[in-house]
């Protein structure tokens, strides 16, 4: 099999999913945070994309291994179905917010303190 | 006759019936053939089951007697009451000489009176509520000396004081009758206290010893089986007996009126005379004495309890015949005498001689019967005036009477004439009471300390004699003789002296507190708008129909005729029972269980004591008669303040009496107070405030983790999670190197 390699793809993915972390704790408008949010998730579909590329179960044979992979690309379509709603939901949470308070600074939001 | 011993049931169940059918039927009765015939059947029929009942006993007793002097003793089991395992309480009547004593007594001077209060309590509105009470009285007074275990016998022991409570305050209209009620059962609580942890510990030592008992068997409550194995038993462990004993004789001093707790039984007299004589006299009072008895085998194991009984019983005896000098009231006077003879009792139980505190109990319940049903006689002649500086000849207009409550104070006085020989003929009351002093003047067994406590005892109470026959020749004196009819002298001024008298003497000087009501100051039983109420309804009218043109006239045959056969059983009771130590065989034929003849024995050496009797009763009767014969001294009239110091201090029970009141009330309060600052504020309050104190510590330590900020919550979560894996990539990896 040729390619790119499944370590760059990791590596990669990897790299977005701490990015995205990174960008979640330390920005403070909540739409970067959201694209960071989609960052993480978009890093780990790509590991979960190429897991089912690279490496099938060697306990499996024949038939069982394309279904393998397919599980593999079923949940990266799970993911982007949960995220498309997460983002309407959360987006329009923002909205509101926004309405309420004429700002969107995350850590103004901060009603609920103990 | 031969009759059945099971028809001891019936000498239970007929005062049980005739309490029932005054309960149920008597104001049917009454109610319907109108109250002269209605209170006519319902008397009879309240008299009648007491006197078969005492029928029935005597014939029992006869066949008693029949038997060997070692085995009068049968127990009868109705019924199981209590079943467990390893221990059976049945309901079981024990019949001996000691309980069949007692049942004539109960049985034979509750039917006289009985009789008697037919014609006593004949004005009274609620006749049937009195005879059931009464009955209901008898019902377990028989059970407490029937029973043949503690059990049983506690059943009675609170019975009858509820009994009492219940007649005492018969009156309870009156606030006087209501407070004198609840202070006979309040005392006599602390006195069930004492004697409960005496039982409780006779349990315990008891179901301690279950294996060393001669014949095991599950009914290990029941005296039969209780005292035979505590001889043994109890030898070895003096401690114990003596803290039993000690226990036990708390309650019999709360039920037989000893010092300190004698306080309820003047009180007591609140109650209608007839429930004097039967209850506060001849019956229920000396149940303690009987309790001591009963437990004999406790008491003879323990010198030192007994020397405190006799302590006690002495001291008893001197300070009531010292009160009793200070009291007008002629119904007082009896109560504080009961008080002093039952101190006499207690002497002879502390110095061993069991018997002779029955034979007292016996003869006092003769002529303390007769005098307390004289003494009725008497206010009911005098228009319900009880004061005896308004009487005075009254020989005269009650002749039967009179003669008859004679007898009753030579009797208690202790006279007799002595015969050649060594001998005396005399009445009741000194037979029993040359024994109580004969036991203590010769007891080497009431030991404390290396001292024989009985001996000094012995002297008080001799001395006490001397007292007794003076105040008792007071009282008859002052009723009965003198030149003037007082109560057409100074009536007004009299009564008006009279009230105020009553008033210091009844309400324990509470007035001191300035409060509006001397009648009810810590308001235990009326609000003030209740009181207002009835000082409306009832206006400041006092039944006083003592006039100076009043006549007393002799009482009915019903009332005569038990006054009448007291005084014969007064007059002879005493000499019957006494020749040939025939009390003692019939009650301890075979000796003490544990204590030697010598030790305790009537007949004390070097004292001259049939004399020194003889010259106590005879000495007091005579400077009685001496001091009274010119009628009421002026040091002792309606003028208060011409009394002398120690009169008036004896009037007024020396403080004593108001001491434990306020102490118990203002010092119970206290207490109680302080008991809820401690052990309330403290102790409860401290747990329910600490546990939310705590909590709420711990909700103030975690809040400060909720700061609100979204991006140190998103931080937290992913250190978590990566701690999370870390933590699984370790198991993982352990799980591979594992085996």
């Amino acid at each position: 099999m040729t390619g790119v390699p499944l370590w760059m793809l990791l590596a990669l993915g990897l790299f977005m999913f701490c990015t995205g972390a990174v960008g979640v704790i330390v920005r403070r408008n909540p739409v970067v945070v959201f694209m960071c949010i989609e960052l993480m998730l978009n890093a780990v579909n790509l590991t979960f994309l190429a897991f089912a590329r690279y490496s099938p179960s060697p306990m499996l044979s024949g038939e069982a291994v394309t279904q393998s992979a397919m599980a593999g690309q079923m949940m990266v379509i799970f993911v982007m179905a949960v995220a498309a709603a997460e983002v309407a939901v959360g987006l329009g949470i923002i909205m509101a917010i926004f309405r309420l308070r004429n700002e969107v600074d995350l850590d103004e939001m901060s009603a609920m303190q103990g | 006759m031969d009759i059945e011993l099971s028809s001891i049931w019936w000498v239970i169940g007929l005062p049980l019936i005739g309490f029932l059918i005054q309960a149920l039927c008597g104001k049917i009765v009454v109610d319907a053939l109108g109250p002269k015939l209605g209170k006519k059947i319902m008397g009879t029929l309240a008299v009648l089951p007491i006197a078969i009942a005492f029928i029935i006993g005597v014939l029992i007793t006869v066949k008693l007697t029949g038997w060997d002097a070692g085995r009068r003793d049968f127990v009868l089991t109705l019924f199981d009451w209590i079943t467990l395992k390893s221990l059976h309480v049945p309901f079981e009547v024990l019949i001996d000489p000691l309980s069949m004593t007692m049942v004539l007594i109960i049985t034979g001077i509750g039917a006289l009176i009985h009789l008697y209060a037919t014609g006593y309590m004949s004005e009274e509105k609620e006749y049937t509520r009195f005879f059931c009470y009464l009955n209901l009285f008898i019902a377990f007074m028989l059970v407490l000396v029937l029973g043949n275990n503690l059990v049983m016998l506690f059943i009675g022991w609170e019975g009858v004081g509820l009994c009492s409570y219940l007649l005492i305050g018969f009156w309870y209209k009156d606030l006087a009758n209501a407070k004198a009620a609840n202070k006979a059962f309040i005392v006599n609580r602390i006195g069930d206290w004492g004697m409960t942890l005496g039982m409780f510990l006779l349990v315990a030592f008891m179901a301690g010893n279950l294996d060393k008992l001669a014949e095991p068997g599950p009914r290990w409550l029941s005296y039969d089986v209780i005292f035979p194995n505590a001889i043994a038993l109890l030898k070895d462990s003096p401690g114990v007996a003596t803290a039993i004993a000690l226990l036990l004789f708390v309650g019999a001093m709360g039920k037989s009126a000893q010092f300190p707790l004698y306080i309820w039984l003047p009180d007591a007299m609140a109650g209608p005379t007839p429930v004097s004589a039967l209850i506060h006299a001849a019956t229920m009072v000396t149940a303690g004495v009987f309790l001591l008895n009963r437990v004999h085998v406790i008491f003879e194991a323990s010198p030192v309890a007994s020397a405190f009984v006799a302590c006690i019983g002495a001291f008893t005896a001197l300070f009531a015949a010292l009160i009793a000098f200070g009291q007008t009231d002629i119904k007082k006077v009896l109560a504080y005498s009961t008080v002093s003879q039952l101190g006499f009792m207690f002497i002879g139980v502390g110095a061993g001689g069991y018997w002779t505190g029955m034979f007292h109990v016996t003869t006092h319940a003769f002529f303390k019967a007769l005098l307390f049903l004289g003494a009725g006689a008497v206010i009911h002649a005098m228009a319900h005036n009880q004061d005896m500086r308004n009487y005075g000849r009254l020989i005269k207009y009650l002749p039967i009477t009179g003669a008859t409550m004679i007898v009753g104070w030579l009797a208690i006085a202790g006279i007799a004439i002595p015969y050649s020989g060594e001998g005396a003929y005399g009445f009741a009351g000194f037979y029993s009471k040359e024994m109580i002093l004969g036991v203590a003047l010769g007891g080497h067994f009431a030991e404390w300390q290396g001292q024989y406590v009985a001996v000094w005892a012995g002297w008080l109470g001799l001395f006490v004699a001397l007292l007794t026959a003076l105040y008792m020749t007071r009282m008859t004196w002052l009723t009965f003789f003198g030149k003037e009819e007082r109560w057409r002298l100074a009536p007004a001024e009299g009564h008006a002296h009279h009230d105020e008298h009553a008033h210091a003497h009844d309400h324990h000087g509470h007035d001191a507190h300035g409060h509006d009501h001397g009648d009810d100051p810590h308001r235990f039983f009326y609000t003030d708008e209740e009181l207002e109420r009835r000082a409306q309804a009832e206006g400041h009218e006092h039944h006083h129909d003592l006039t100076p043109e009043h006549t007393p006239r002799e009482v009915y045959p019903s009332m005569w005729f038990p006054l009448v056969v007291l005084a014969i059983l007064s007059l002879i009771g005493g000499y019957v029972l006494y020749k040939g130590e025939l009390f003692k065989n019939w009650l301890y034929p075979e000796g003490l269980s544990l204590l030697k003849p010598e030790m305790v024995h009537e007949h004390p050496a070097g004292v001259p004591l049939l004399w020194l009797s003889i010259a106590a009763g005879m000495g007091g009767v005579i400077a009685g008669i001496a001091w009274y014969f010119r009628g009421l001294p002026r040091a002792e009239g309606w003028d208060l303040s011409k009394w002398s110091v120690f009169r008036r201090s004896a009037g007024n029970q020396f403080g004593f009496d108001h001491a434990m009141v306020e102490a118990g009330v203002d010092g119970g309060g206290a207490m109680a107070r302080g008991l809820w600052r401690v052990f309330d504020v403290g102790v409860i309050d401290g747990v329910v405030n600490g546990v939310a104190r705590t909590t709420r510590g711990f909700g103030k330590l975690l809040r400060l983790l909720q700061t609100g900020f979204v991006r140190s919550y998103a931080l937290l979560m992913l250190v978590g999670g990566v701690a999370l894996l870390g933590y699984f990539l370790y198991l993982m990896n352990r799980g591979v190197g594992g085996p």
